[in-house]
């Protein structure tokens, strides 16, 4: 069965901002966290640069506050950056947000779900934020609850459901508008291995689709399993960027994990 | 503004009142069971200086009770959403502040018809009877609709206050309690304490609903100056409730 047999292929249609053949651009990007309550600075992102291709599955991985969420959040414009350019669809995040809001699917790092209403309910609702039609809503909604097996529980209320299939849900809604460019944080976080494995095979068959898809993690399988290009980050700094072959390759290593302890000198999971 | 998007946002808040217990009793159930326990309590008690039934002196004060509860469930549920990450996810959409905040408004005020109806129902099988035309029936529906516009930025400033949901509900005392006491009609008080009150929208709607249940002449202008001043307080606490929350409540 065709993957992808669900999921529309307008995404290529849409017109981005302007030339730039890039989908998404970051230039010496810097966020810094100042404030009463913060006795240090954090540099949280600090001096960042790295630019990503159309219809490509682009990682960001590394530890626990590396920075991931914050450039994320730089670039669905939660936060403002402190310094550095970033743009999403050739539109700037500071001056095109709401161009912007109108390409783009967030999945959040925290499963953000309405508790008392079910999947199906949740999942209507940001199909209507985005101006989905409800024939269109329907038959994508339908496309990706089977897809994912959620089809059975979608008329249970989410408080019901486990974090695995709170995190399954938290991707659909991302997904329902149907968005040229995906933004998934740490989309597997909490699931099962067996539930795990569906979603990458969910995730890798959007590339049919031809999305760009930017997709933070800090598990190394997931980054080897589904993404084009690798970026590596540790404390807010770029340290490593590349097709996760190359990377392995070029450090003589077997793993993308040996690869960020050979450049570190310490592990993804440890390092907090 | 987009009508679907307004719609669909009102559609989850509508469900809300059933689905999360806060809200469900807060909004109807203890408005409900306020009205049946005083009409039960105080049907047959009646005052000596007026001839009325202690119930019937209450009634424009549970009316505005219900009004002013309101704030617990707006509080609960902007900082539940909150915690929940839903207020951050749905700022990723292209959906404005205005339909956010225009569908949260028209939900609640809708809300407060609702309330009004359904007490106005109950006092009614209860044995009250207004002696207001419907034509002042209908102005009590106005008043308490406006008002219901101050609850809800009491809400706002107390969600903006609150760290979660649970903090929320306690806080949002600080606004219920004094006005419950001082203004809600429900209690008589020396004139010098009602004084405080004139600084409370809800002393404008109480005190409406009472003169409007009196059956006083629509061309009192009593009722216009009451419906001036809860107009302007509840204008004035709303915007300041929603900017607040926008600048400093959406973490
Ligand atoms: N609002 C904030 N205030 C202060 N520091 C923050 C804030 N958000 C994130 N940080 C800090 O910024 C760093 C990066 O965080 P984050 O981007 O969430 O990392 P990751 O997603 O890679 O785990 C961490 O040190 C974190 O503590
Ligand atoms: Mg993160």
């Amino acid at each position: 069965m065709s993957k992808s047999e669900n999921i529309d292929n307008t995404s290529n249609e849409l017109i981005f901002g302007s030339a730039n053949p890039n989908a998404i651009e970051v230039k010496d990007l810097r966020k810094t966290y100042t404030g009463k309550k913060i006795i240090k600075e954090v540099k949280a992102v600090d001096g960042i640069s790295f630019s990503i291709n159309k219809g490509e599955i682009f990682g960001l991985l590394g530890p626990n506050g590396a920075g991931k969420t914050t450039i994320i959040n730089i670039l669905c414009g939660l936060i403002n950056q402190t310094e550095g350019d970033a743009f999403v669809g050739g539109y700037d995040v500071k001056k095109d947000l709401s161009k912007i809001k109108e390409l783009i699917g967030v999945c959040p790092q925290q499963a953000a779900i309405y508790q008392y209403l079910n999947a199906k309910e949740n999942i209507e609702l940001f199909g209507n934020l985005y101006l989905v039609k409800k024939e269109e809503i329907n038959k994508r909604m339908k496309g990706f609850l089977d897809l994912l097996g959620l089809s059975e529980a979608s008329n249970r209320k989410a408080k019901k459901y486990s974090g695995g299939m709170l995190r399954q849900l938290n991707l659909i809604i991302a997904l329902i508008s149907d968005p040229p460019i995906l933004f998934l944080d740490e989309p597997t976080v909490g699931m099962d291995p067996r539930v795990r494995r569906t979603t990458w095979k969910f995730i890798n068959s959007l590339k049919e689709t031809n999305k760009t898809i930017v997709l933070t993690t800090h598990y190394i399988e997931e980054a080897e399993a589904l993404c084009d290009r690798v970026a590596i980050i540790d404390y807010g700094k770029l340290v490593a960027i590349g097709p996760p072959k190359e990377l392995i390759e070029k450090h003589d290593c077997k793993n993308l994990e040996e690869v960020f302890l050979k450049i570190t000198g310490r592990r993804i999971l440890e390092g907090i | 503004m987009k009508r679907q998007r307004i719609l669909a946002l009102m559609k989850i808040q509508y469900k809300s009142l059933i689905g999360v217990p806060t809200t469900l009793f807060i909004m109807l159930l203890l408005p409900i069971a306020l009205t049946i326990i005083f009409g039960l309590a105080f049907g047959s008690v009646i005052m000596e200086d007026t001839g009325q039934s202690v119930f019937e002196f209450l009634v424009p004060g549970l009316f505005a009770l219900s009004g002013l509860f309101m704030i617990i469930p707006v509080a609960s549920s902007f900082s539940e959403d909150r915690e929940k990450g839903l207020l951050k996810r749905i700022n990723t959409t292209p959906t404005t502040a205005g339909e956010f905040m225009g569908s949260h408004l028209l939900s609640n005020m809708s809300m407060a018809i609702l309330q009004v109806a359904i007490i106005g129902i109950l006092v009614f099988i209860m044995g009250y009877r207004s002696e207001g035309a419907i034509a002042g029936i209908f102005l009590a529906f106005v008043f308490m609709v406006i008002y219901s516009l101050s609850s809800i930025g009491l809400g706002l400033i107390t969600a903006t206050i609150a760290k979660n949901a649970k903090a929320a509900a306690g806080i949002a005392w600080i606004f219920i309690l004094p006005q419950q006491m001082l203004a809600s009609g429900l209690y008589p008080l020396p004139d010098s304490t009602r004084a405080i009150s004139m600084f409370m929208p809800l002393h404008y709607a109480s005190d409406a609903l009472t003169l409007l249940f009196d059956g006083i002449a629509l061309s009192d202008f009593r009722i216009w100056v009451d419906l001036i001043v809860l107009i302007f307080f509840s204008l004035v606490i709303v915007s300041a409730g929603i900017l607040l929350f926008k600048k400093y409540g959406k973490v």
